[in-house]
This record gives C-alpha cells, structure tokens and sequence, in this order.
C-alpha cells in the first residue's frame, strides 16, 4: 500500500526539513510548499492525503490559505492540521472556525502531532471481513 | 460661550451660599459661565449632558450628605474636577476627599476671588495632568503586551527548530547516537522544554497583568481535578523520590471556576513544592471546606521543604522574585509561577498566601468560590413561599464521534449550551455551569420544575433544537435523560431554605456521579447507568 502524502506549508526551510525528516521516519511522503500561493499550486498537483499548515506566510498568510482550500471543490475535502508559533489564545478558535482540523503551537511534541496526523488522515477503506 | 472660557457647574442648595460664589465668580478676569443646581440629581444629569470644565460642590445637599455627594460625582465622572465647598463643621471630611480624587476644597465664609479662581485653575489643570499620566500608562502597558506578545511568537520558532532536530537525532533518525551524545542531547532537550516554559509564562503574565485572561466557568468537581494534577506531577516527583500525597473531603460541593486554570494553579504550587522538597520529603494536597467561610472551598500544597526565609514571604508572590538561597539555584525560571497563580486565583475571586516557616516546609494555599447552587435553585423551585411539586433533573451530553473532532467542537458545546438556555423556563427552570469533563465530552444538566412526562416533551424540543444548528448526525452523539429529583424523607416540615438545601445537596450528588462515569467512555462503551 502506498504511503500517505502530507504537504508541509512553512517558510523556514530548517523547519521544513526536520517536519520532512520526522514524518518520513515514520512512512510518511512529503511535500512542501514554501509560502500560500505555492501552497495552493502544490495542493492542485500534488493532491495530498493531508495538509500541515504554518499561519505566518508570505504570498497569502495561513488563514488566506485555509479559505482557499475550503472554497475549492477538488480540495475541501483534505484535511488541515495548523502548526503555528502564535498564541493559541488569539488564534486556535479563528483557525478550528476556518476548517482546520485541528491546532497545535509549536513546538508542539512530536508524539502527539504523530498521533492527530495518524487520526485525522482520511481512512483508507480497509477490505470487507472474511464471512466466518 | 467661547472655547477659552471656563464651564462651572456650582451644586448648591444654599441661596445665599450659592450667591456668594456666583459673585466672587464674576470678579474674576478670565471668562467664566455658571450653571448652578441645587440637588444633587440636577448636577449629575447636568455633568452628563453637559461636561463642565469643574465642579463646585457643597457637601449638604437636599438629596445626598456628606461623603456620599463627592463619591457619587466622582462615580459618574471620574474625569471632572471637583472643588469642595465645605463649612467649617465638615472641613475635615474635605480633606479626606483629597485623598479619594478630589482636587481641592475652600471654606466657605472665607472665599475670595482670587482663592476661588487660583483653585479652580489649579483643578483643572491638575485633572488634565492625572488623565494624561492615566493614558500613557495605559500606552505603555499595551506596548509591554505587544512586546511581549510579539518576543514570545519570535522565540517559538527557533526554538521549535532545536527542539525538531534535538529530538531527531535523540530518536536515531539520522543515525546512532552513543550513550554519551544521548546524555548530551537530553541535556540540550530539558533546557529547551525549559525555555518553551518561560517564553509561555511570559506571555501569560503580562496577560494576567492586562486583565486579558478569559475565565469559562464551570461546576468543578475539585477532587478530580486535584487527583489528575497529581497524576500529572507523578513522574517528576518520583523522579525526585519525593513523595505525593492527597486529601480531599467528600462533601465538597462544585466549584465555580475555569478548570483549565485551576489546573494551571495546581501544578504550578505542586511543582514548586517538588522542586522545593529534598529527595525523601513529601508534597501533600488537601481540599475541605470551612465552616467559618462557606462559600469558598479551602486548597492548599504543602511541602516538607527549606521554607521560606519571613523577610521573602512578603515578596513571593511579586513577578520576577526569585528565592537567593534557592537551593535550585543554577535552574531559577523568570519567577512568573506564583505571580501567574495568584493572578488566576484572584481572577477567580479567591485569596491565595502562604504559611512558612525556614526549614520546616510550606503551605501554599488559596481559596475557590462554590457554585451556590441553592441560592440559584431558590426563586427557581419555589413558588409562594413552597417547593414546587415536581422536580427533574434532566441530562444533556455530548460526546465527539471522531478523535480528534473534526469543526470546532468548543463552539459547538457553547452554541448547545445556548439553545438549552433557551429551550427553558427561566422562572422555573435551572440551567447549570457546564460540567468539567476530562476528556472532550460536553455535559450540561437543568433542574426543571416539572414531572416526568412533561419532561420528554422539552427533551424533544431541546433535541429538535439542537439538531437544527449544530449538525449533530455528522459530528457528535447528543444523547438526553431525565431523572425525578426525589428527597429522601418528607421534609416539607422543614423551614423553606433547609428544603431547598436538601433539593440542592441531591441535585449534587446525582450530578457529580456524571463527569467521573466518563473517564473510561472513551472505548465507546456506554458508562452503566445508575437504577
């Protein structure tokens, strides 16, 4: 079975890398994107299982980027998880109201992204049980 | 009236007296316009339809006395600035209005022109002074926030990027690492989860400071939560072979407080009690009641620590104290803990010192309001001076179907929270604080003045209701019951309030059996309902 893709939207390329090296340890595929507009362009050819999101881009800032996706009708359905530095306070009710999946302020723990990515990626229709 | 010329509002019921100052007003050489009212429920309306650049304000009014004149002025327009006419009987409650907001006072009998004039443009210009000092304090607190705001989400990121590659190579992703380097590594990993505390706590302080904590309240039971902050301080205090004890007494009612921030306070004062603690001591936390104090439950964390030195206790709660003979000293934080904490308890209406004596530990404790619910309950569930005849207790829950909950899961239990409100009679219906819950689940409970055949009809409703705008099929089970609130014993020979006190104590105890059955409800298995 092939693995799941997962486009990482981040302007800093060091993060960018160790998202790329930490998801593909656990048999993830990756693909980035490096500011919203490339986010959306990205999204179109890559059409990924699912979406990690930073909130502070250029070209189109993470919010921009969550209302294009829901507007559109070949990617509303890919889920959005939000990795942001900014205050959950200000901003985690506007991100969850905007479609995302779900939140988290980095640093966030590695275990629990893990766990939320593993729960939140579209289940792949498991075959029909074996009639006893 | 020209721009230049002075506005007084003279509120004096003395002719004579009023006469008098309007005279020596006169004499003035700057340009001068009076009005003058002789209650003093003219000059507030006056005040607040027309400001006036100052106030002449005698203390014997026909409505209002003494003390009471100049606090009421002042309550209505703190920004105005108040000359007090006095006699000579009430001289020395002028003077301590100086100390209240009030500018200046002149007695009467002895005013001259130029005393009268001298004072009212000092007044003004004093106000002027006070209001602009008011607003570039306020200038710069807000700058502070949006500093601080602004170095905390700038010191996430490169954070977040030694945090990453610390773990990556602690996790042999990008090859083996000996035991030495793993040593290394851990070492770098504590000072990062470290750091991303304080960056936290630096935020959280300034927006204490600001006022700019939200508090939801809910119907806390205080011994879950003080049971799952010690679960959660467990393996640091085992680390440090100190041990964790907990008290609580079983009577206590709800809590009316914002659990996530109750939590916070906990495991701030349990973590300093470890930290605090040699290996071998012991952190105990108790909650009871008082019976001296009833509408506060009592908290407190003690250790068998190094205590407090006395001269520090006085300081302990200011931002940025740290312990000098700390025994932690290499690790001191930004001394934000014990701020923060009384900053939330305070929020809360609570009181928080502590009780030290050097080397003979510490008792941290602080106060929470109780949810008064029979206080709630009484104009709710009596009716001409009895209870009314039949009472319910109906159940609202909320459980996510997915995990994690796809939508926003905190607006959908607030919208159902709303729709329930208005789904009741508020004359003889209750809505309660939600109840706190350990897991996503949302449960809402109403005591409803009716029998339980009326009771499904408002089930269906608060269900059609529901249904309508939170799109429950997708995202949730909405699931409802009701049970007959039934006093054991007739107690209708009772006084009126200890009866109500009865349908409260019960309402509680059916209540609180809820939150806990749904610690293990996470397998989908349904908790055993009670017979």
């Amino acid at each position: 079975m092939a693995n799941s893709k997962i486009l990482i939207v981040d302007d800093d390329p060091d993060l960018r890398q160790a998202l790329k090296l930490r998801l593909r340890a656990n048999h993830y595929d990756t693909v980035h994107a490096v500011d919203g507009y490339s986010a959306i362009t990205q999204a179109h050819k890559e059409t990924p299982d699912l979406i990690i999101l930073d909130l502070g881009l250029p070209a189109g800032d993470g919010y921009v980027v969550l209302e294009r996706l829901q507007t559109d009708d070949r990617l509303s359905d890919i889920p959005v998880i939000v990795l942001t530095a900014r205050d959950p306070q200000s901003s985690e009710q506007r991100v969850l109201k905007s479609g995302a999946a779900a939140f988290f302020q980095k640093p966030a723990d590695n275990a629990e992204l893990l766990e939320v990515i593993r729960a939140t990626l579209p289940k792949v229709l498991a075959p029909a049980p074996m009639p006893s | 009236m020209t721009a230049s010329s002075t506005h007084v509002l003279l509120i004096e019921d003395n002719p004579g007296d009023a006469d008098l100052v309007r005279l020596r007003l006169v004499e003035s050489k700057s340009p001068i316009a009076v009005s003058c009212v002789d209650r003093l429920s003219d000059g507030l309306a006056s005040l607040t339809s027309r400001p006036p650049s100052v106030v002449l304000l005698d203390l014997n009014l026909p409505d209002c006395q003494g003390a009471e004149t100049f606090r009421r002025v002042l309550e209505n327009s703190p920004d105005v600035p108040i000359v007090i006419l006095s006699g000579h009987d009430d001289e020395a409650l002028a003077v301590k209005a100086l100390n209240l907001g009030v500018q200046d006072y002149l007695v009467k009998g002895s005013i001259t022109s130029n005393a009268l004039d001298r004072a009212m443009r000092y007044a003004i210009e004093r106000q002027a002074l006070l209001r602009s000092l008011e607003m570039s304090r306020k200038q710069q607190l807000e700058f502070k926030n949006q500093f601080l705001s602004h170095v905390s989400h700038e010191l996430r990121t490169p954070l977040t990027c030694i945090y990453q590659f610390v773990t990556i190579l602690l996790d042999g992703l990008a090859g083996q690492v000996t035991a030495d380097q793993r040593d290394h590594l851990e070492t770098i990993l504590k000072s990062v989860n470290q750091l991303g505390a304080m960056v936290r706590d630096l935020l959280e302080a300034s927006r204490a400071e600001a006022g700019k904590v939200r508090l939801e309240p809910h119907c806390v039971v205080i011994g879950d939560l003080v049971k799952l902050a010690v679960t959660m301080m467990k393996s640091v205090a085992d680390e440090k072979q100190v041990g964790l004890e907990v008290g609580i007494d079983s009577r206590i009612p709800f809590v009316h407080g914002d659990p996530d921030r109750i939590l916070e306070v906990l495991i701030n004062l349990i973590d300093n009690g470890i930290k605090f603690t040699p290996s071998g001591g012991a952190v105990t936390v108790q909650a009871c009641l008082a019976a001296t104090d009833p509408d506060f439950v009592y908290i407190s964390v003690a250790d068998t620590g190094c205590g407090i030195d006395p001269k520090a206790k006085a300081l302990i709660f200011e931002r940025m104290y740290q312990d000098p003979n700390s025994i932690d000293n290499s690790r001191k934080g930004l001394g934000l803990g014990l701020y923060i904490a009384k900053e939330l308890v305070t929020l809360h209406s609570g009181r928080m010192w502590v009780a030290s004596e050097l080397g003979n530990g510490s008792t941290f404790s602080f106060t929470l309001p109780l949810y008064s619910l029979a206080k709630q309950l009484f104009p709710v569930i009596t009716y001409q001076n009895s209870l009314r005849d039949g009472l319910v207790l109906l159940k609202v829950e909320l459980r996510p179907l997915s995990k994690p909950i796809r939508g926003n899961w905190k607006e959908t239990c607030q919208h159902s929270l709303e729709i329930l409100q208005r789904c009741v009679y508020l004359d003889k219906d209750l809505v309660l604080p939600p109840m706190t819950t350990h897991g996503p689940e949302q449960t809402f409970f109403v005591v409803a003045s009716t029998d339980m055949d009326r009771v499904s009809v408002m089930m269906t409703r608060i269900r059609e209701q529901i249904e309508k705008v939170v799109d429950v099929k997708a995202n949730c089970e909405l699931q409802l019951s009701a049970e007959p609130v039934t006093l054991p014993g007739t107690g209708s020979a009772e006084p009126l309030a200890q009866q109500v006190q009865d349908v409260a104590d019960r309402v509680t105890e059916m209540a609180r059996l809820a939150p806990k059955t749904e610690h293990n409800s996470g397998n989908g298995k349904m908790a055993p309902r009670r017979s």
